[in-house]
């Protein structure tokens, strides 16, 4: 029983696929510590995902109920809830032992991290939601440390939702390394099973669906990142996985107007960690590159701007628009230099191609927005090729930016933007990358 | 509206055939689109790749199931983009997934003149699953059939192919009336097994002739 207490307290999970067996789950329900709630709520809304549009909520004929059901398009990947689907849950008072952290960190924060550190702490211990609005490179993460710190110290349970894969794998093992005796789950797609009452939970916001008023602090790291500013759902997902009274921390470099305006306690930090100014970007005129592509030429100026990072073993990211445009580049670079690799969103091989790079065993890498943050690679020099395109839009481009110079050891860096066209949110882009080095925006 | 496979937005294709003719809406992107591979001609029972009958079928023309099956054909091979479409339909139970190939069924089946008949499903497993996912790539397809067998309790999964050419009694004969010529169908073709019995508890039945049609030939 006290380890269905410690998987179900706060989570929202399909009865059909707990890992307990299933004389034990039953056993709980009717003794009255699980509940059980149906799949689809009234008024045809996901009871996991809250989502509720008639394009993902579908009707079929369902022969195990002889009747039509609805299922859930948006969460399916997680196991398909439908009507006639069951989600426990833990349904008494939490009888969790409070456990004993510490915290191991012997790095120091610069005077402007420390501010924020503590500005975000005293919005905690007032319940106030807060923003940490910090350049690329800022060192943002350092500074949660003592605010999570003091809340695990005082019984609280602590998530770090971040919107991707990549980030939660690159905070999590610094985090187990600074709080050495804290239980700490990493949740994502395909994650492993972990044991015990997790008091900090680093998850990617899909897997917020699966919780249900579990925290009493919630950081939002990335908040303006895709998916999460583009999915509705998402944003319920993190309302629905903490408690009601929980305060949210939103960190972010490039955060949305709503979010600037709705959240009223903020820091910001507009200088990197090691005092460098960010590199501000360089627009470049790449006429008809598309054309160019489709007749199997890279445009001169770009097969220049390459040749030129390959001869002095620079690695470089170079950012196009879309799937289609890298299939057709990518064989043209490949005939430059055969180890040019791509990466996408689907690629299963993103990570090891990125380390590639890391470690110079490739020249460089044609991705699409998917590499834009959470990557840090030394002397990195970067490119968007069609920074005109609308799925670059200025808080992308403020993060493409972002990849350069984040190392001590090379501040510096080449961030160019070939266009068919300036348009308003290179500008916008620009202007506050600019701004940012003059000490910030207010 | 969005891919069903990878959720990206699709540009809404409006044609004067659209309007006109009331055409099937495409549901995936050219992307998507482009991941599955057609079969063409090769094996004249389940389109493997060569010259006349295929290995795998001529062993099934000298055993006990020879001559069961007339002719037939498989649409699609069993590629990576396939096994993804697959488990999301099969495994994830995405139902919708059934108007994916429903432009190409409908187009393979209009001038049929044999009486389509799917592979059917067992109870227990058609519970867990909600639906007959071979059933729904008609339905989707707006194609008629009749049912004419029913299932036994008994899994094809994990077992050898000559334990699978061992095996009686998996399908009989549901009672409706046996039509001169039936068109088998099924969504994927791995073995051969299931078609080879299905098709001889209705030749023995007495059903002249009989054509297989696989989705999938894996």
């Amino acid at each position: 029983m006290k380890r269905i207490e410690e998987f179900l307290t706060g989570r929202l999970w399909l009865r059909n696929f707990s890992p307990f067996p299933k004389e034990q789950v039953d056993q709980a329900i009717s003794d009255g510590s699980v509940t059980v709630t149906p799949g689809i709520l009234d008024g045809r809304q996901c009871a996991r995902c809250l989502e509720k549009s008639v394009k993902k909520i579908i009707p079929f004929f369902c022969a195990a109920c002889n009747t039509i059901c609805y299922y859930c398009r948006h969460c399916i990947k997680m196991g398909r809830i439908s009507s006639c689907t069951e989600l426990i849950t833990w349904a008494l008072p939490s009888t969790i032992p409070p456990q004993s952290h510490s915290f191991r960190w012997n790095g120091s924060l610069t005077p402007l991290q420390e501010r924020a550190s503590q500005e975000v702490q005293k919005s905690l211990l007032q319940k106030n939601d807060h923003l940490v609005y910090a350049v690329c490179g800022a060192g943002k993460t350092e500074l949660l440390f003592p605010p999570i710190y003091d809340a695990l110290k005082n019984g609280l349970r602590v998530c770090i939702a971040a919107p991707r894969t990549d980030v939660v794998l690159e905070l999590s093992p610094r985090l187990r390394t600074v709080f050495p005796n804290t239980i700490v789950h990493s949740l994502y797609g395909n994650s492993p099973e972990e044991s015990g009452f997790a008091s900090l939970v680093i998850a990617t916001t899909h897997q917020l669906y699966r919780f249900k008023d579990a925290f009493d602090v919630m950081i939002v790291d990335e908040a303006d990142a895709f998916p999460y500013s583009y999915d509705p759902a998402l944003k319920r997902a993190v309302m629905k996985a903490k408690k009601k009274e929980a305060p949210i921390v939103y960190v972010s470099a490039t955060p949305s107007d709503d979010l600037v305006k709705q959240v009223s306690n903020t820091s910001k930090i507009f200088q990197r960690f090691h005092g460098h100014p960010l590199p501000v970007p360089e627009f470049r005129s790449l006429w008809s590159y598309e054309k160019s592509f489709a007749k199997g030429k890279i445009p001169p100026k770009l097969a220049a701007w390459v040749d030129g990072k390959i001869a002095k073993g620079e690695p470089f990211l170079l950012f196009l628009p879309t799937i289609e445009l890298i299939d057709q580049a990518i064989v043209l670079f490949q005939q430059k230099h055969p180890s040019i690799e791509a990466v996408h969103s689907k690629d299963e091989d993103r990570k090891g191609k990125v380390m590639k790079l890391r470690k110079k065993q490739i020249p460089g890498l044609l991705t699409t927005t998917i590499l834009e943050r959470g990557i840090t690679i030394p002397n990195v020099q970067v490119a968007v090729v069609g920074a005109d395109q609308p799925i670059f839009d200025a808080a992308a481009l403020i993060q493409i930016a972002g990849r350069a110079g984040r190392s001590i050891d090379y501040p510096n860096g080449d961030v160019v933007f070939f266009h068919n066209g300036i348009v308003l949110q290179m500008d916008k882009a620009k202007k506050l990358i600019v701004s940012y080095n003059g000490g910030g925006v207010n | 509206m969005n891919c069903y496979l990878c959720d990206r937005d699709m540009p809404l294709q409006v044609s004067w055939r659209s309007i006109f003719f009331n055409e099937l809406e495409e549901v995936v992107c050219s992307r998507c689109q482009s991941g599955f591979e057609r079969m063409a001609g090769g094996c004249p029972i389940c389109s493997t790749p060569g010259e006349g009958k295929c290995h795998d079928c001529c062993n099934w023309e000298n055993a006990a199931y020879g001559g069961v099956i007339d002719s037939g054909k498989s649409l699609y091979r069993y590629n990576p983009t396939m096994k993804e479409f697959l488990h999301q339909y099969k495994f994830l139970k995405d139902a919708v997934l059934s108007e994916v190939f429903a432009t190409v069924l409908k187009e393979e089946l209009r001038s049929q003149k044999s009486v389509i008949v799917p592979i059917p499903m067992n109870e227990k497993k058609l519970k867990e699953r909600t639906f007959s996912q071979v059933d729904r790539l008609l339905d989707s397809a707006s194609v008629p059939y009749t049912h004419l067998l029913g299932k036994n309790e008994v899994g094809l999964g994990g077992k050898s192919k000559s334990e699978r050419m061992a095996l009686q009694d998996v399908f009989w004969w549901n009672g409706n009336p046996m039509p001169e010529k039936v068109l088998l169908f099924d969504d994927l073709y791995t073995t051969g097994s299931t078609m080879r019995m299905a098709a001889k508890v209705l030749k023995e039945k007495g059903v002249k002739e009989i054509k297989v049609l696989a989705l999938i030939r894996a």
